[in-house]
């Protein structure tokens, strides 16, 4: 009975998490696009040669994008074809 | 799904489900190593950078030779792991998850060390603030974040199959366990997006690896400093990583096989493989020195010849060729010889590279600042109790880490092993069939296969 009910918990548990699995791996990926760009701008504003920044955005951003796009393909691969 | 062999992987899962003495005393010792790290921690937050070795003109030391070090060793894992596993190198199965590892948690203390060679370490929001992408160090940021990201990712993808046999199996955190396996129930249709998604990593983790130890060179040579601004000092430092990443999983293996008694998964041939790559990146490094310091040595540009000679005969002399020694004669001395390249020797030779290595990447940080171009007078770093704790600590919170990793998950990938006895010598010999020519068609059985391998006798 114990046991039961402590897997029952653990689903309830398991099941609010999971949907913060993709939701923190997003808000990292953001989180770094957004601090990039934000250099970019600090850059444009103090006339500081923007072109460095724009430069290694151009390949750090797809980067992140395609891991952000890998780590969904999985997640929703894996959830969706369960059974 | 295919479950876990309890009566022939059942080994595996042992760490897992139990704790023995050693380990106790193990992570006892390492954490003391921890503790000592962090109080030499606090000291310096509290009495600042003067109660370091570091002043001007040497601000460099102890710090960014650990940070050059530990991002080096990255390079075992997933550039290993990631090489091996395109390549399809049947025998990388029991070791890809042990370099992977040391990738991801080297990576977090290289990049600590940064932090605390900040001194000041709330002074970071000024970078996240007004960062700029002139200089070296951001991309240093970028390409390490990028780094650990991807080589995290890597390190997760190939681990869900094994987590869903722990959620299976193990009654203790359950929760976590099904939460990291993402529902998986080893459907056709999952093994095909795993596959892709490790396929993609693999690809996508050896450029980045490679970028990253670049950049970390490119802290160097982006400068005017004598002996730091060189074209080849990239490919340099990339070559040294993949070298001591080679030493310290050689290291891991042995020390996972003893403590652990993976004997049959972590085989002699493991070790004899990895050597002879050790022994020939020992030679592609003694080949990327040489070609460092004979191309300065020949210039004899003044400012050059001071460092050169700090290192060939003045005060860090000892370092330099203890580092020599290290990374060349003994390597070399034991790899050369089938005799010698059993586990022990592999160890030693190891042993000798990863202190080889340390003591290259101090000696190319800490010569060059006591020696600069401006007007200050030569001076010889002297680390103080201090870096050396933090020093001490940093290598114990890297053992403590990949010991706890491996009281949570298992080191070997046991859904790789499973798949190799089952699918792997049936791919090898039909792989090995099609790069022959004349050889049977793949439809015949494995056992005629392998017949077909074998040499036939031609008639006169």
């Amino acid at each position: 009975m114990n046991r039961e009910v402590r897997s029952e918990e653990d689903r309830r548990i398991t099941s609010r998490l999971f949907i913060l699995l993709p939701i923190t791996f997003c808000a990292f990926v953001g989180g770094l696009i957004v601090w990039v760009a934000h250099l970019i701008r600090v850059s444009i504003r103090m006339r500081d040669v923007p072109n460095a920044s724009i430069g290694i955005s151009l390949v750090a951003i797809p980067v992140f994008l395609l891991m952000l796009g890998v780590f969904n393909y999985l997640y929703w691969g894996l959830l969706r074809n369960r059974r | 799904m295919r479950g876990l062999d309890e009566a022939r992987d059942g080994h595996l899962l042992r760490p897992i489900l139990g704790t023995g003495r050693g380990t106790v005393l193990a992570m006892s010792v390492l954490g003391a190593g921890v503790l000592f790290g962090a109080l030499s921690y606090g000291k310096q937050l509290r009495d600042g950078l003067g109660v370091t070795g570091l002043n001007q003109p040497v601000s460099w030391g102890f710090y960014v030779t650990n940070f050059v070090f530990f991002i080096g060793i990255s390079h075992a894992g997933t550039l290993i792991s990631a090489i091996l596993r395109l390549t399809k190198a049947e025998w990388r199965r029991p070791i890809t998850r042990m370099a992977e590892v040391i990738t991801v948690m080297v990576l977090f203390i290289g990049a600590g060390n940064i932090l605390v060679d900040l001194g000041r370490p709330d002074r970071l929001l000024n970078v996240i603030r007004y960062g700029r992408y002139q200089s070296p160090l951001l991309w240093d940021a970028t390409s390490i974040s990028a780094y650990f990201t991807a080589s995290t990712l890597y390190l997760y993808i190939p681990l869900i199959p094994d987590i869903a046999i722990l959620r299976d199996t193990v009654s203790r955190r359950r929760w976590f366990y099904r939460l990291l396996a993402l529902g998986w129930t080893g459907t056709p249709r999952q093994h095909k997006v795993l596959e892709r998604s490790m396929g993609i990593m693999a690809i996508l983790v050896i450029p980045i690896a490679i970028s990253v130890h670049s950049v970390v060179s490119f802290v160097f040579s982006m400068t005017l400093q004598p002996m730091w601004h060189s074209t080849i000092f990239g490919p340099y430092f990339v070559v040294g990583a993949i070298f001591s990443g080679i030493a310290a999983l050689i290291i891991a293996m042995a020390i996972l096989r003893r403590a652990y008694r993976l004997e049959a998964y972590v085989k002699p041939i493991h070790f004899d493989y990895l050597s002879r790559l050790l022994l020939v990146m020992s030679l592609l490094w003694f080949y990327f020195t040489f070609a460092e310091y004979l191309t300065g040595f020949y210039g004899h540009e003044p400012e050059e010849m001071k460092v050169f000679w700090s290192k060939f005969t003045g005060s860090y002399a000892p370092f330099f060729w203890t580092m020599v020694v290290c990374n060349l004669a003994v390597p070399v001395g034991i790899l050369s010889f089938r005799r010698l390249r059993t586990v022990a020797g592999c160890v030693v030779a190891s042993c000798a590279v990863c202190a080889g290595m340390w003591l290259e990447r101090f000696i190319i940080v800490a010569p060059t600042l006591a020696n600069p171009r401006l007007g200050y007078a030569p001076q010889t770093y002297l680390p103080s109790w201090v870096e050396v704790g933090e020093t001490v600590g940093c290598f114990s919170l890297f053992i403590l880490l990949y010991l706890v990793f491996t009281k949570f998950f298992p080191i070997v990938s046991i859904w790789e092993i499973q798949e190799g006895r089952t699918q792997g010598v049936e791919e090898t010999v039909e792989r090995v069939r099609s790069y022959l020519p004349d050889t049977e068609p793949a439809s015949v059985p494995i056992a005629a296969g392998m017949r077909a391998l074998e040499p036939k006798e031609v008639p006169l």
